[in-house]
């Protein structure tokens, strides 16, 4: 239970990283309903851009603010795919996360794993400031809980506040009922667009964020993001669905369901001592049971159901 | 719904009580579930254990299962519960335990080249800091004169690889250089995953009089396919190591991941003992390097084998 205790630290960070990938997929997901496969090549796209830009010379922000342009560009070649070839939404993802696979290796110089090293760059996060900082190697703000934790809540703060204007209302509305928006003369294929432009850039970050957290940029490392997005989004509506209906709330608690999902990841291996090679089964058992409350609850109470609706139908 | 969430938790914590009181000990990270790489660890831990007596030395053996975002989270458990030596058996598991720690001593292996994996500039042999280990390269001169020894006739040579494994893609530029050198052609093929794999050597082989494979995982794991394109169509393969050179290649330099692995526990022996500091120590290879041949392969193929090859045993 101590290793546990002890683990809790890098658990929770990388949580928060991945709440950064789960909370773009949940635009896409949730505010548009659009199921967009993109994130698994783009969360890579945002990785490599961001090692290889820092490997080149550039600080960090630079390499951010690098790896959201290209998860971005991504996010348009999809919206493009779909609103202008009349590609299904789920097909148009498809094609460009395949695509991606070749365009991340050739942005990775053809290699299939990149190198951050943590003694030669100065990053935003590291698995080793998760010991550094409480041994007092380096100042507390850069405490990865800390800087990953800002880092959620100034991308929550943004979101909440575009997702008030005008066009970001009109992306909701093209979400929430198409026609609709159409009738009140929202182009809802702009929106699309924007939705998954927005959508892939916090992918990246997040990819950009992990590569530095973790050390180098993988080829295979979006590979399941899509799982771990859904996960989240479905554990943090399971768990706080009911509390949260603010939208920089619901939001939040994509991020907490990441964390939840990775905490049980965790406790899996430090705890119950489970072979790692299970890990997968488990976090599609996880799923499942997060999947399955809300069907059990409602079938649990069938009566409370059928007094909320009296003669619903005259 | 609150009810469940109660349940669950404290199913698991149930099971957590049966399963807790562990004592500090070597742990080791391995990528993939891989021949090759379970035979290194296996070396490994039985040296240890020779070398510090059975009881003295406690193992966890945790396998990211080949999902290189995996070895951030169980690195994490390892750092976090402070062992006292991580053995990263791959690549992935290197750049994340290197990342991890700059006091826990880490040892590589099955990591072909260091300089690659760590983007270490002019690489001396010796990563300095907390790192060491030992490679897997046999001499990849010695291998490209096998192609000269075996088909002195050839002229093209085709390299078969995966594009997303990082040690692939040095080996095969060295093989080049070698190869032409020595006045053979050379193209390089290269797959993403398993599922292009058939094309692409499918017109490997209708271009190709040789082929040579290096040491590759993605390769490793499907000699079946290779083999089903390749002996038909009449066109032998060179392999980098003996595994794969039992699934479909004629003849390989081989080394033994299990010696190897005997090598990097012998390593931490003397890390742990104090006997020798883990930044002075260079990176160590296979001690033993021997010839071998598939005898089914080149009976079908009608080769007989040059001088001082051994059959590899099945």
């Amino acid at each position: 239970m101590t290793s546990f205790v002890n683990a809790l630290p890098g658990a929770i960070t990388q949580g928060l990283i991945w709440g950064i990938m789960a909370i773009g997929l949940y635009l896409t997901y949730q505010v548009l309903e659009l199921s967009d496969l993109t994130v698994d090549g783009s969360f890579c796209t945002g990785g490599a851009v961001c090692v290889m830009v820092m490997l080149a010379g550039g600080n960090v922000w630079v390499a951010m603010g690098a790896a959201i342009l290209a998860g971005m560009l991504a996010g348009a070649v999809t919206g493009f795919f779909h609103t202008k070839c009349g590609i299904p939404a789920i097909l148009a993802g498809i094609l460009t996360q395949l695509g991606l696979w070749s365009v991340n290796l050739a942005i990775m110089d053809m290699s299939a794993t990149q190198r951050l090293d943590v003694n030669q760059h100065s990053l935003l996060v590291s698995l080793r400031f998760l010991k550094e900082v409480p041994k007092g190697d380096k100042p507390f703000y850069m405490y990865p809980v800390l800087v990953v934790c800002l880092a959620t809540a100034l991308v929550i703060g943004i979101l909440y506040w575009f997702f008030g204007t005008e066009k970001g209302s009109a992306i909701r509305a093209t979400g929430a009922n198409a026609h609709m928006a159409r009738a009140q003369g929202i182009n809802t294929n702009v929106s699309k667009l924007l939705g998954l432009v927005i959508s892939n850039g916090l992918v990246a970050l997040s990819g950009a964020l992990l590569c530095q957290y973790q050390g180098f940029a993988e080829i295979n490392m979006g590979r399941g993001a899509i799982v771990i997005g859904l996960a989240a989004i479905i554990i943090g509506e399971v768990l706080f669905g009911r509390l949260f209906r603010n939208f920089g709330l619901k939001l939040m608690a994509v991020s907490l369901g990441s964390i939840v999902f990775y905490l049980v990841a965790q406790f899996v291996i430090s705890v119950l001592n489970i072979n790692t090679n299970y890990l997968k089964l488990f976090s599609a058992l996880i799923v499942a049971v997060f999947l399955a409350v809300p069907y059990w609850q409602k079938n649990l109470r069938p009566r409370k159901a059928s007094k909320e609706v009296p003669n619903a139908g005259n | 719904m609150r009810k469940w969430i109660a349940l669950a938790l404290v199913l698991l914590l149930g099971l957590s009580m049966t399963a807790c009181g562990k004592e500090e000990g070597k742990y080791v990270c391995q990528q993939a579930v891989h021949p090759a790489l379970d035979a290194a660890t296996q070396g490994f831990q039985d040296a240890l254990k020779e070398a510090l007596g059975e009881d003295k030395v406690e193992f966890q053996l945790q396998n990211a299962s080949g999902d290189a975002n995996t070895c951030a989270t169980i690195v994490n458990t390892f750092v976090s519960d402070e062992v006292s030596l991580i053995m990263a058996n791959g690549s992935a598991a290197l750049q994340a335990a290197a990342t991890a720690t700059a006091d826990i001593p880490v040892l590589g292996t099955s990591v072909t080249e260091y300089g690659t994996a760590l983007k270490i500039e002019n690489f001396d042999g010796l990563v300095e800091g907390n790192v060491s280990g030992t490679s897997d390269l046999a001499p990849l001169d010695k291998q490209a004169a096998m192609v000269k020894e075996w088909f002195p006739e050839a002229k093209t040579v085709g390299l078969l690889y995966c594009s997303a494994e990082p040690n692939s893609q040095y080996q095969v530029e060295v093989v080049s250089r070698e190869l032409e050198a020595l006045g053979y052609q050379t193209a390089f093929y290269s797959f993403a995953d398993t599922n292009d794999l058939a094309a692409v050597t499918e017109k490997c082989a209708s271009e190709s009089d040789v082929i040579y494979v290096p040491t590759d995982n993605a390769v490793a794991n499907a000699t079946g396919v290779i083999d089903g394109i390749c002996r038909p169509a009449g066109v032998p393969i060179i392999a980098g190591e003996s595994g794969i050179c039992s699934g479909c290649g004629v003849a390989a330099l081989s080394i033994s991941y299990y010696d190897l692995g005997v090598a990097t526990g012998k390593m931490a022996a003397k890390i742990l003992t104090g006997e020798a500091d883990i930044s002075q120590m260079p990176i160590e290879y296979a001690a033993n390097t021997s010839y071998v041949y598939n005898k089914e392969i080149c009976d079908a193929l009608g080769l007989t084998p040059p001088e001082g090859y051994t059959p590899i045993e099945k």
